[in-house]
């Protein structure tokens, strides 16, 4: 077990890194770069300006010595700095990380709740009937709306209409403690766990009806036990199982899962901030936040596969 | 406990297995014919439902030139922002298009870039993987780190890069949802294919000296199929969706050619969502019951094919 | 004397003869060098009913590149919409009906892309076949790309391009005509031309400028090098609560004699004045030299050397300066600064700050062209920026008084000097002016302005609070509350129907309808210089 968590922790560093250059040279592949879009198409100016910003910024130097520039900071705990504001990425991480979080965790937890609550008793009602059918329809319908188009409405009516809840932003000057702002996260959190609900619900519902055609759940009601007990205590727990490991592999996908969300509700997360690095072409940026996902992706499938492990003795780990 | 008691208190199975038996003293349980899991699915109710509505989407879409006279890039400035009418059954665009027309040949595109590329990652995913999961050895590796590599990346993520390299075109938006797609499938089927090889019946066709690719995709193959289906149409509605998130970004097929994604798009003007409701909540509703569509079908198959589920 | 002179050299151009029609003849292998082609599609175009179908009415429609108003020539052709015209003339210059024209632009919103429909319906009308596509990747290279040889093969692929001028200074509208300069009109260049364009930059007298200017736009009439299209308007979008307390509006994307210090709003429940508006930062401030008055912090924070009349038509007195005085030859121009006027963190503003943000500003990348071309125009800022000269030698400076010297005469030193302010030196001593934005000062400016940045939440607002020490008074509004927001962001109309915005600019059509139906918010049209045209590339196919 030792050995394989060692190699596995092994195999993701060079997996880091090729996946690191491999976007960084496709990236740099696509036309244009930091410089070209900070320009204005209504305005010419002076190209001997421009190429002395680009040397200043290092943009002229050869691919791969602008990649071990980038990646040896990293190496060292240095992300650099934008290319367009010269911010310390480490700061602004810093900065829309909370905001990511506070959003996501909520919706993580909240649709995993409801997910797993919804799918077991969807599952209890057995398929066909109205119960299951009008579960089923809902947790979809969830899944099936536009989440920007969601988002639009719930802004329409919550916002503007009833006038309930703030329009968008995450804080004001007139915030002074950490709980002034849950009005102005009630509607993206909302959005975002309606919408990541119905996965969980599905696959809480399928495991479900898988545990409770198993062995064990037969014999416990041979016994005599009472159906509520029998549901509960034998066929939940193990139907849990499935829904963890899609919960761990859901987390990385959180952090660019809001963007959209992130995007309606002017929500200064990481999601948003990617969106416009990756339009203004702000490499160290762009990069930064695909390489701590591919960790966290890395990371998180390793934790997921031990835990299985650890639960189901049938998998063998390393095959 | 009365008698009347126990009677109540019985399970559901044994509810069921008195209606069995009833039948079976009636004569009417019949050998039933056709495909086990073709007569699952259609025992599904809303997957049928489902199976109704994609058809009936799909096939207006293909055949919009019979069902609606407009062409859907004909614009007419004389004749802008109309609500619905008898003539124009949605009312029209902001450059006076018809926009019943428009959500039909929308959906030819919307469909082809959610089906289309949902069915040519599978496609790639079951050949890659069919092989590479039976045989092995080094291009099973490298495709194994390749997908991966891909893996790696969060959805969105991977796709906002692919299209600020790729650049935006119809084909560039297929290239990047397949590159991203494809991964799955291939995983799903080589798992399968791993596990099948040890089957008593796939060793008894290598003894016979069968070559491998004969093994892998003509007998290992069907057995893998199910899982796969399932995934075609979770991959196609979540396509349809991404096309349509794509678009209200700025970064999705160009908005010259009407897709599903592109006609919603203008419900991020709110002057539009409050007042000119026929120009988004059509074309939000199809997008909304085709998504809904392809997922109970999704559903339906996945029950069908899995033989663990008592229909 | 000197003005004298000038005048009569550009009275000498104007009657020259030569500037006629070009030859009614394909010049090259393009079709498009045949002016008889390009008025076809003049011609085509029904730019009236594009105005009021697609604009809504939010537009007017273009017959020259300069604006209706005191630029505007009398003698320009409409080219009023007449497709038989057109069909007529594309059959006088033999026009291949399979030749595919490929139209390219760079607003990636849906107006464009209706817009981009009509036109190509209309010039279907005519017989002419249009494809168009969104530029992605290098914009400005796909655009401004030209052979080195004017006569050469053209580099890019498209033949029309759409795109806009916003303009403070009339002469932007026609720089980019000159030969070999690197943009995108399309338009290899006439020797004709070029000497307007270089009069038209070089006399300080406004009526020989005008003239000048009329000239040029009737060239391009004439000749049809690129078809303006419309002009576009801004909207001041206020809230009721808002009072300018009869300080004028003006053209807000640059900056003005606006006396924001003297506007008042309704005190909120807890008595607290707070004016709302939008285009606050995303991750840094971004410096006032490159757009000007364009964000709210470039707005808010910077004072400026002199101050402009409200539709920038002339200086209207002075800002940090006191006064100034301009020599007759428009070659010698001397500012004082005010006496006692203080950055946000309490040090004096000297003129030891406004020699050094001069010669910085000549090194910085990205600088607003009218601002560049008149720096540029000092005498010795060439050796300057060459690195041969330790300092600009036209710069010098007496107590309070700073003298700059010209090397050439430039039309526009005043509105520069309207536009430009100074920054504190000592937050930029060992800063590299290349990477002047990057400085970690932009984080939280220290500026010269009415206001003061109190707290920037990076991606979600701003807040500024007055200076208490501003030259004209400590502002009346408690604090300026600024969403983070790009150029023509969705989200203002959505801030505005929920009663957060009070002051904005927009130039898109669908805010400005939204807001139209906000009993709540009110509108003031402002005819500012912005033209949105279609250019045509002639260049050698």
């Amino acid at each position: 077990m030792l050995t394989y968590i060692v190699r596995r922790l092994l195999i993701i560093v060079p997996m880091a890194i090729g996946i690191s250059f491999l976007v960084y040279l496709a990236l740099d592949l696509s036309p244009g770069d930091a410089v070209s879009r900070m320009l204005s198409p209504e305005r010419t100016v002076d190209p001997a300006k421009l190429a002395e910003l680009r040397k200043a910024l290092g943009l002229d130097a050869p691919l791969l010595v602008r990649f071990w520039i980038w990646f040896s900071g990293v190496l060292q705990g240095n992300f650099g700095r934008t290319l367009t504001g010269g911010v310390p990425i480490s700061r602004i991480l810093m900065e829309r990380l909370p905001a990511t979080l506070e959003l996501s965790v909520i919706a993580l937890v909240l649709s995993s709740i409801f997910g797993a609550i919804l799918g077991t008793i969807s599952a209890l009602r057995r398929r066909g009937t109205t119960t299951d059918n009008v579960l089923t329809v809902a947790g979809m319908i969830g899944v099936s709306i536009p989440e920007f188009f969601f988002g639009l409405v719930a802004i329409v009516v919550f916002a503007l209409n009833l006038q309930w809840l703030p329009v968008g932003g995450r804080l004001l000057p007139s915030y002074t403690s950490y709980w002034d702002h849950i009005p102005n996260l009630v509607m993206p959190a909302l959005v975002l766990s309606i919408m990541m609900t119905a996965g969980v619900m599905r696959y809480a519902r399928s495991a479900m009806l898988d545990a409770l055609s198993r062995e064990f759940i037969k014999t416990a009601r041979s016994k005599g036990l009472p159906e509520w007990r029998v549901n509960l205590l034998h066929g939940f727990r193990v139907a849990l199982t499935p829904v963890i490991v899609l919960i761990g592999f859901r987390l990385p996908i959180l952090i660019g899962g809001s963007v959209i969300v992130e995007q309606v509700f002017q929500w200064p997360g990481l999601g948003s901030l990617f969106v416009m690095a990756v339009r203004n072409k702000d490499l160290p940026v762009v990069m930064t936040i695909a390489l701590l996902t591919v960790i966290l992706v890395l990371v998180v499938s390793l934790i997921v596969d031990i835990l299985t492990a650890i639960i189901d003795p049938r998998v063998r780990l390393g095959n | 406990m009365a008698l009347s008691d126990i009677a109540r208190h019985r399970s559901y199975l044994d509810r069921r297995f008195d209606r069995i038996r009833a039948l079976e003293e009636a004569g009417q349980l019949k050998t039933p014919s056709g495909s086990r899991v073709v007569r699952k699915f259609m025992n599904n109710r809303l997957a049928v439902i489902g199976l109704v509505v994609f058809t009936i989407i799909l096939l207006a879409s293909i055949f919009a030139p019979l069902l609606t006279p407009w062409d859907p890039t004909k614009i007419n400035l004389r004749a802008i922002s109309q609500p619905p009418s008898w003539e124009h059954w949605f009312g029209t665009d902001k450059t006076g298009r018809d926009v019943f027309s428009r959500v039909l040949y929308g959906g030819r595109v919307s469909i082809l870039v959610g089906l289309g590329s949902a069915l040519i990652s599978a496609a790639i995913g079951v050949i890659i993987g069919c092989y590479a999961g039976y045989v092995g050895g080094w291009l099973d590796a490298i495709m194994m780190r390749i997908s991966e590599a891909i893996m790696a990346f969060p959805e969105i993520i991977l796709v906002l890069m692919l299209v600020s390299i790729l650049g935006q075109s119809l084909v560039n938006i297929m290239a990047i949802f397949i590159l991203g797609g494809w991964c799955g499938i291939y995983r799903l089927v080589r798992a399968r294919m791993l596990s099948l090889r040890e089957e008593e019946y796939v060793q008894a066709l290598r003894s016979f000296g069968l070559n491998r690719a004969l093994i892998s995709f003509k007998h290992m193959l069907p057995n893998a199929l199910g899982p796969v289906m399932v995934n075609i149409t979770l991959s196609t509605a979540a396509f349809i969706l991404q096309e349509a998130g794509l678009s209200f970004l700025g970064l999705g097929v160009p908005l010259a050619i009407p897709t599903w994604g592109n006609i919603l798009n203008v419900a991020q003007d709110l002057n539009v969502l409050q007042n000119s409701w026929w120009l988004w909540l059509p074309v939000g509703t199809v997008i909304s019951l085709f998504v809904l569509s392809v997922n109970f079908i999704g559903d339906g198959l996945r029950d069908a094919t899995d033989p663990t589920q008592q229909g | 004397m000197n003005r004298f002179l000038a005048t009569a050299a550009v009275a000498l151009l104007l009657q020259t003869s030569a500037l006629g029609v070009a030859h009614a003849q394909a010049l090259n292998g393009n079709p498009l060098s045949d002016v008889r082609v390009r008025q076809a599609l003049a011609y085509a175009i029904d730019r009236q009913l594009i105005v009021d179908a697609v604009f809504g009415g939010y537009a007017i429609a273009a017959d020259g590149l300069l604006p209706n108003g005191p630029f505007k020539s009398p003698n320009l052709n409409a080219y009023p919409y007449d497709p038989e015209k057109a069909k007529a003339l594309l059959a006088e210059a033999g026009w291949d009906s399979s030749r595919q024209l490929e139209m390219v632009f760079y607003y990636d919103d849906q107006i464009t892309a209706d817009l981009m429909a009509v036109l190509q319906a209309q010039l279907a009308e005519v017989g002419v076949d249009m494809t168009y596509h969104l530029i992605v990747g290098d914009v400005a290279k796909t655009l401004n790309s030209i052979p080195e040889d004017p006569k050469g093969k053209s580099v890019v692929t498209w033949d029309l391009a759409y795109g806009a001028r916003a303009a403070m200074a009339m002469q932007e509208y026609f720089n980019d005509y000159v030969t070999g300069k690197a943009s995108a009109d399309g338009f290899p260049g006439a020797s004709e031309l070029d000497e307007l364009i270089a009069a038209s930059n070089s006399s300080t007298d406004p009526d020989a400028n005008k003239a000048t200017l009329m000239k040029i736009d009737e060239y391009l009439n004439t000749n049809v090098l690129t078809i303006p299209l419309y002009y576009q308007q801004l909207y001041s979008v206020e809230s009721k609560r808002l009072n300018r307390n009869g300080e004028p509006h003006g053209n807000d994307q640059f900056n003005y004699d606006w006396n924001i210090q003297n506007w008042t709003v309704e005190p909120d429940a807890n008595g607290k004045a707070v004016m709302y508006t939008n285009a606050a930062p995303i991750d840094y401030f971004e410096q006032p030299w490159v757009n000007l008055g364009l964000w709210a912090g470039n707005k808010l924070i910077w004072a400026h050397m002199l101050s402009a009349k409200p539709f920038l038509d002339g200086v209207a007195g002075g800002d940090l300066a006191e006064s100034y005085v301009m020599s007759d030859d428009g070659k010698t121009l001397t500012m004082t600064l005010r006496d006692g006027i203080k950055w946000h963190d309490g040090d004096p503003i000297t003129v030891d700050d406004v020699t050094f943000s001069l010669e910085f500003a000549l090194k910085t990348p990205n600088l607003h062209g009218v601002v560049a071309s008149t720096l540029n125009s000092i005498e010795g800022a060439a050796e300057y920026v060459a690195g041969t000269a330790e300092h600009v030698a036209g710069i010098s400076a007496d107590g309070n008084t700073i003298t700059i010297k010209f090397a050439k005469v430039n039309a526009n030193v005043l509105l520069s000097f309207t536009q430009w302010g100074p920054f504190p030196k000592k937050y930029f001593e060992g800063v590299d002016p290349t990477l002047v934005q990057q400085a970690e000062f932009w984080q939280k400016p220290i500026g010269s302005g009415p206001f003061m940045v109190e707290e920037a939440k990076f991606g979600d607002f701003s807040s500024f609070v007055p200076f208490a020490d501003y030259y004209e008074g400590k502002p009346k509004i408690d604090q300026v509350i600024a969403w983070a927001s790009a150029d023509g962001d969705v989200n203002m109309v959505k801030n505005a129907a929920a009663n957060r915005i009070d002051f904005a600019i927009t130039k898109v059509v669908s805010d400005i309808e939204a807001i139209k139906a906000l009993d709540f918010m009110q509108l003031t049209p402002l005819d500012i210089p912005y033209t949105r045209m279609m250019w045509i590339n002639q260049y050698d196919k």
